[in-house]
C-alpha cells in the first residue's frame, strides 16, 4: 500500500507520457473462451478427415521402412549399415543426434519460456512437448540398434548381471544414456502432466462412452478445484525448473560424445553451448514445419498468428546465427591453434570430399535464416515454411560434417575411407519421418493440440486490468 | 523541455570532484609503473594495468549486451533499468583512453624483453616443450603471426572501440531522444541497433578477450574463451546494475519506481548467468583436461601446480575459490526467493560476485610462464601475490573512479530523465509486479 502511495507522490510520474504504441492481442479477433474450447477439442471431437486418413496411411507405409530395415538389420547384422574402419559410427549417430536436436524446442518452448514469461509459448508449447517426446523416441532407435545385439541393449544400463560386465562410465555415450532416459521421462511428465486440465474438458464434453472412460482415466479426476489448479501450477513450475537444466544437460552430453574424444574437429572447447544452440535451432525448425501446416489445415490462424511467427522465426534467427558464430570460432581457432591436424580437419570440411555436404550445411542453417531479417519473409508463411526445410536438412548435414568429415580423414592417410550409406541406412532413416508422423497425427487426432487454460490465461479477458 | 530538478543528479556535492581526483591518483599510480615497467622491462605494472581495465570494461560490455537484449525482447518489464544501464554506457570512450597507454607500451616499448604481450617483441623468451627460443624462432608464432602483429592488433583495438562506442551512442540516442518527442520511432530505432549490434558486439568481445587476454599466453587457444568474457561480463554488469539502482532507490531518485519485481528479475537473470557463468568454465576445463594435450593443459597447469615442484602453488586456492566462491555459493545463495527480494542480502551477494569476478580476471590475466633459463621446465609461473597486484589496485582504482565520473556526469547532465518517460512500455515497467 505504501508503495502505492509512493509512485503516486513521485513527481517523475507526472512527466510520464508514453509514446503510442499497439500491442498485437496473442489470440485475434476478439475470440471468447468458449470459441477456444470449441476450437481446440473441436479438433479432436469432429469425424476424422479423409485427408487424416491418407496422410496416416502415407506415414505408415514410410514407418514401415524403418521397420524393414531394423528386421533386416536384427536379422543379418550391422554390417548391412555402411559404417566401415574408419567411419565407425556412420548415420547412426548422425540421426541420432539430428533427432534428439529436434526434441529439444518442446522443452525449450514450455519450460525455458514458462521461467522467462513468455506469453506467447501458450499456442504452441503442446504440439512441440508431443514433437520433443516423438523426436526422442526416434532418436533412441539408432543407438539401440547401433549395439548390434539389440537384445543385449540392457546392459547400458548398470545392471549387476552374470558376466559382471558393466558398462565404460567414463564414456559420454553411456552418459548419453542416463542424460536422454531421464529427459526423455521428465518430457513426457511435462507433456502429460500440462494435459491433465485439458483432458478433463474433452471428458467432461464426450458423448461417446470410450471418450468419457479414455478421456477420463487419464483425466485422474480433475475436478478444476482450487487445491487442483494451486497443486498443477506448482508442479508445473518445478518441472520446468527441473527441464531447464535437463535440456541443456542432453545436448551438452551429446556434445561430449565428439568433444572427449580427441579427434581434430571435434576436441574442441566450444562444443557444449553450440550443440545446445543448433538444437534450439532445429527443434524450432521442426516447429515451424509442424505448425504452419496444423494452423492452415485446422484453421487456427487466430491461435497461432503472426506474432507467433515473426518469434519462432526470430528465435530460428538468433540461434542459426550462433551456430554460424561457432563455425567461424571453429575454424578461426583450428587456423589460430596452428595445429596442423585441427587445421587440416577444418579446410578438408570446406574443400575435401565431403565438401559438398559442408557448404549444404552453411547454407542451411547460417545463410538461409539471414532471410529472416525481413519481415515480408517473416509474413509469407510458405516462404517460412521452405525454410524451415532448409532448417532441418541443414541441421542433418551439420552432424553428418561433424561426424563423417573427421573419421574419414583420421592422423594416417593410409587408413582413410570414404563412407557412403547403404540402402538400409537410408530406409532407416527415412521411415523414421514416417514413424515421427504417425505419432504427431495420432496426437492431433486424439490429444488436446494446446492448452486451452493456458491460452485463455493470456487472452485480454483473463487480464482484470486489460482495458485500464 | 526537461525540469532541471528530476534531472539533476542529488548525489553528495563534490562526489564528482572526488572521482576526478581518485582517477588522476589512481591513473597516475599506474602510468609511474608503467614508466618503471618500460625502463626496466618488468611485465608486472602492465599486467596491472591490463587487470584494472578488464574489470571495468567487462562490466560495460556487460551493461551493453544486456540493454541490447532487452530491446530486441521487447521486455516490458526493463525500461527503467535500461535507463540506468544507458547512462552507464558513457564509460565507454573512457574505457578506450585508460587501454590506450597499453598500446602505447606495445608500440614504444616493443623491444623490451618483458612486453605484456610477448609476441609484440620478436626476441622475446619463449617455451617449446623445455627448450627456451625466441617468439620468432617458434612455429606456433610464426604460423599465427599473420594475425598477431602489432599493426593488425592495433587496428583491431580501435575497431572494437569502435563498434562498442557506436552502438552506445546509438542506443543512447535513440532512448534519450524519445524522453523529449515520444515519437515511437525512436523505439524502432533502439530495436534495429540492437539487432545489429549484438552480433557486432559478440563479435568484437570475442575477439577482444582472444587479443588482450587469450593472446597473454599466444600458444593457448580455446574456443569457448570469447563465451566466457560474455558470461563474466553479464554477470559483473547485472551486479553493478542492481548496486546503481538500490543507491538510486535509498537517495530517493527511483524510490517507488525500482520495484521489488524488478530486483528479484534482474536477481534471477544473476542467477541464470551464474550457472551459465560455471557451465562455461567447466566445459572448458573438463574438455581440455579429459583430452589432456599438453598444448592446451599447460594453460590450466600453471594455474594449478608450480610446475618445477609439482607441488600446488597458491594459484590451486585461487582456482578452489574460484569454484566454491563464484560459484556453488551465489548458485547456492540466490535459489532462494528471501535473498533476492531482501536489499541487504542482494546488495551482500553482488559484491561478493564482482569481487569473485575480480578475481576471476586476476586468474586469467595474471598466471604466466615466466621465463627462468636454470628452472627445471625453464620457466616459473608467476606467482599469485606480487608487484602486479599492486598496481592493478592503482589502475582498478583510477579506472574505476573515471569511469563512475563518466557515468555520474552522464546522470547529472540533464540530457535524460531518471527513467524514459516517454517509452511506450514505460507505464507496465513502473507497474512491474510478481
Amino acid at each position: 500500500m505504501s508503495e502505492v502511495k509512493e509512485v503516486e507522490e513521485h513527481e517523475i510520474l507526472k512527466k510520464v507520457d508514453p509514446a503510442p504504441w499497439k500491442d498485437v492481442p496473442l489470440v485475434l479477433n476478439n475470440r471468447d473462451y468458449k470459441w477456444v474450447t470449441d476450437k481446440v477439442c473441436g479438433i479432436v471431437e469432429s469425424k476424422t478427415p479423409t485427408w487424416w486418413w491418407w496422410c496416416f496411411i502415407t506415414a505408415l507405409c514410410i514407418a514401415s521402412f524403418t521397420g524393414m530395415g531394423l528386421v533386416y538389420l536384427v536379422s543379418t547384422g550391422v554390417g548391412v549399415w555402411g559404417n566401415n574402419n574408419p567411419v565407425n559410427w556412420g548415420w547412426a549417430i548422425v540421426n541420432f543426434v539430428f533427432w534428439i536436436g529436434i526434441g529439444h524446442a518442446g522443452t525449450l518452448i514450455s519450460a525455458v519460456l514458462c521461467l522467462l514469461k513468455q506469453k506467447w509459448r501458450t499456442s504452441i508449447n503442446r504440439a512441440s512437448e508431443a514433437m520433443t517426446v516423438f523426436a526422442v523416441l526416434c532418436a533412441g532407435i539408432f543407438p539401440l540398434f547401433h549395439v548390434g545385439r539389440v537384445w543385449f541393449a540392457w546392459w547400458l544400463f548398470p545392471i549387476p548381471n552374470a558376466n559382471a560386465i558393466w558398462p565404460q562410465f567414463r564414456s559420454p555415450l553411456e552418459w548419453d544414456v542416463f542424460a536422454v532416459s531421464t529427459y526423455a521421462t521428465v518430457s513426457i511428465l511435462f507433456w502429460y502432466m500440462g494435459m491433465i486440465p485439458d483432458m478433463a474438458v474433452l471428458r467432461d464434453r464426450a458423448t461417446e462412452t470410450w471418450r468419457k472412460y479414455f478421456y477420463g482415466f487419464f483425466a485422474m479426476g480433475w475436478r478444476n478445484a482450487n487445491n487442483h489448479w494451486r497443486n498443477f501450477e506448482m508442479a508445473y513450475l518445478l518441472l520446468a525448473g527441473l527441464s531447464t537444466p535437463l535440456v541443456l544437460s542432453v545436448h551438452t552430453i551429446v556434445s561430449f560424445d565428439f568433444a572427449v574424444a580427441n579427434l581434430p574437429g571435434w576436441h574442441t572447447t566450444i562444443f557444449p553451448p553450440y550443440f545446445v544452440a543448433g538444437a534450439i535451432f532445429s527443434g524450432f525448425g521442426m516447429v515451424l514445419t509442424l505448425l504452419l501446416p496444423v494452423r492452415a489445415v485446422f484453421g487456427l490462424r487466430d491461435l497461432i498468428t503472426q506474432k507467433h511467427i515473426d518469434n519462432m522465426c526470430m528465435i530460428t534467427l538468433a540461434t542459426g546465427s550462433i551456430v554460424g558464430y561457432a563455425y567461424a570460432m571453429e575454424f578461426f581457432i583450428a587456423w589460430y591453434g596452428a595445429n596442423s591436424y585441427e587445421g587440416f580437419a577444418f579446410i578438408n570440411r570446406a574443400f575435401g570430399n565431403y565438401w559438398w555436404s559442408y557448404w549444404i550445411m552453411v547454407s542451411c542453417n547460417v545463410i538461409c535464416p539471414q532471410l529472416f531479417w525481413f519481415k515480408k519473409i517473416r509474413q509469407n508463411t510458405p516462404l517460412v515454411w521452405i525454410i524451415s526445410i532448409f532448417v532441418n536438412v541443414g541441421m542433418w548435414f551439420e552432424r553428418f560434417v561433424i561426424a563423417n568429415t573427421t573419421l574419414s580423414r583420421d592422423f594416417l592417410p593410409s587408413s582413410w575411407g570414404y563412407y557412403s550409406p547403404t540402402v538400409v541406412d537410408i530406409f532407416t532413416f527415412f521411415g523414421t519421418f514416417g514413424f515421427f508422423s504417425v505419432l504427431f497425427l495420432l496426437f492431433l487426432r486424439f490429444l488436446p493440440l494446446m492448452p486451452m487454460c493456458e491460452v485463455k490465461s493470456v487472452m485480454p479477458q483473463a487480464d482484470p486490468h486489460a482495458d485500464h | 523541455m526537461m525540469d532541471e530538478s528530476s534531472t539533476k543528479d542529488t548525489s553528495p556535492k563534490g562526489l564528482s570532484t572526488k572521482l576526478l581526483a581518485g582517477s588522476v591518483l589512481g591513473l597516475g599510480g599506474g602510468l609511474v609503473g608503467l614508466f618503471q615497467g618500460l625502463q626496466s622491462g618488468d611485465k608486472a605494472p602492465f599486467l596491472g594495468w591490463l587487470w584494472g581495465c578488464s574489470f571495468w570494461l567487462s562490466i560495460a560490455i556487460g551493461m551493453l549486451m544486456l540493454i541490447m537484449i532487452f530491446r530486441i525482447f521487447n521486455s516490458k518489464w526493463s525500461p527503467v533499468v535500461r535507463r540506468q544501464q544507458e547512462h552507464a554506457l558513457s564509460a565507454f570512450p573512457w574505457l578506450g583512453l585508460c587501454l590506450l597507454p597499453l598500446l602505447l607500451v606495445a608500440w614504444f616499448g616493443k623491444d623490451q624483453a618483458g612486453i605484456l604481450w610477448s609476441w609484440i617483441n620478436p626476441a622475446s623468451p619463449t617455451i617449446e616443450v623445455s627448450s627456451i627460443i625466441s617468439v620468432e624462432e617458434d612455429v606456433l608464432h610464426q604460423k599465427k603471426a599473420g594475425y598477431l602483429n602489432l599493426n593488425f592488433f592495433t587496428l583491431r583495438l580501435i575497431a572494437y572501440f569502435g563498434i562498442f562506442c557506436g552502438i552506445s551512442y546509438w542506443l543512447r540516442k535513440a532512448s534519450f531522444s524519445q524522453d523529449k518527442d515520444g515519437d515511437p520511432k525512436w523505439t524502432h530505432l533502439g530495436t534495429k541497433v540492437s539487432a545489429i549490434g549484438i552480433p557486432a558486439a559478440a563479435l568484437a568481445l570475442t575477439f577482444g578477450a582472444f587479443d588482450m587476454f587469450m593472446s597473454l599466453e599466444y600458444q593457448w587457444f580455446s574456443t569457448m574463451y570469447g563465451v566466457w568474457f560474455f558470461a563474466s561480463g553479464m554477470r559483473a554488469a547485472l551486479a553493478i546494475t542492481i548496486l546503481i539502482c538500490v543507491y538510486l532507490v535509498a537517495n530517493g531518485k527511483l524510490k517507488g519506481l525500482f520495484k521489488q519485481a524488478h530486483q528479484y528479475d534482474l536477481a534471477c537473470l544473476s542467477l541464470t548467468f551464474t550457472i551459465f557463468w560455471a557451465y562455461v568454465s567447466f566445459s572448458q576445463y573438463f574438455l581440455i583436461y579429459s583430452a589432456n594435450i599438453p598444448e592446451e593443459t599447460f594453460w590450466f597447469t600453471i594455474r594449478e601446480i608450480d610446475p618445477n615442484t609439482g607441488l600446488r602453488s597458491g594459484w590451486f586456492w585461487v582456482s578452489m575459490g574460484l569454484i566454491f566462491g563464484h560459484f556453488f555459493f551465489p548458485f547456492l545463495y540466490l535459489l532462494f526467493y528471501r535473498t533476492k527480494v531482501d536489499v541487504p542480502k542482494l546488495v551482500f551477494i553482488v559484491c561478493w560476485i564482482l569481487a569473485f569476478h575480480l578475481l576471476d580476471l586476476y586468474w586469467n590475466i595474471i598466471p604466466g610462464r615466466e621465463i627462468v633459463p636454470g628452472a627445471f621446465v625453464g620457466y616459473e609461473a608467476r606467482p599469485v601475490i606480487g608487484s602486479h597486484l599492486l598496481w592493478g589496485v592503482f589502475s582498478l582504482v583510477g579506472v574505476g573512479c573515471l569511469c563512475a565520473w563518466a557515468v555520474i556526469r552522464s546522470f547529472q547532465s540533464g540530457i535524460a530523465e531518471i527513467i524514459p518517460i516517454r517509452d511506450p512500455r514505460i507505464r507496465e515497467s513502473i507497474n512491474h509486479h510478481e
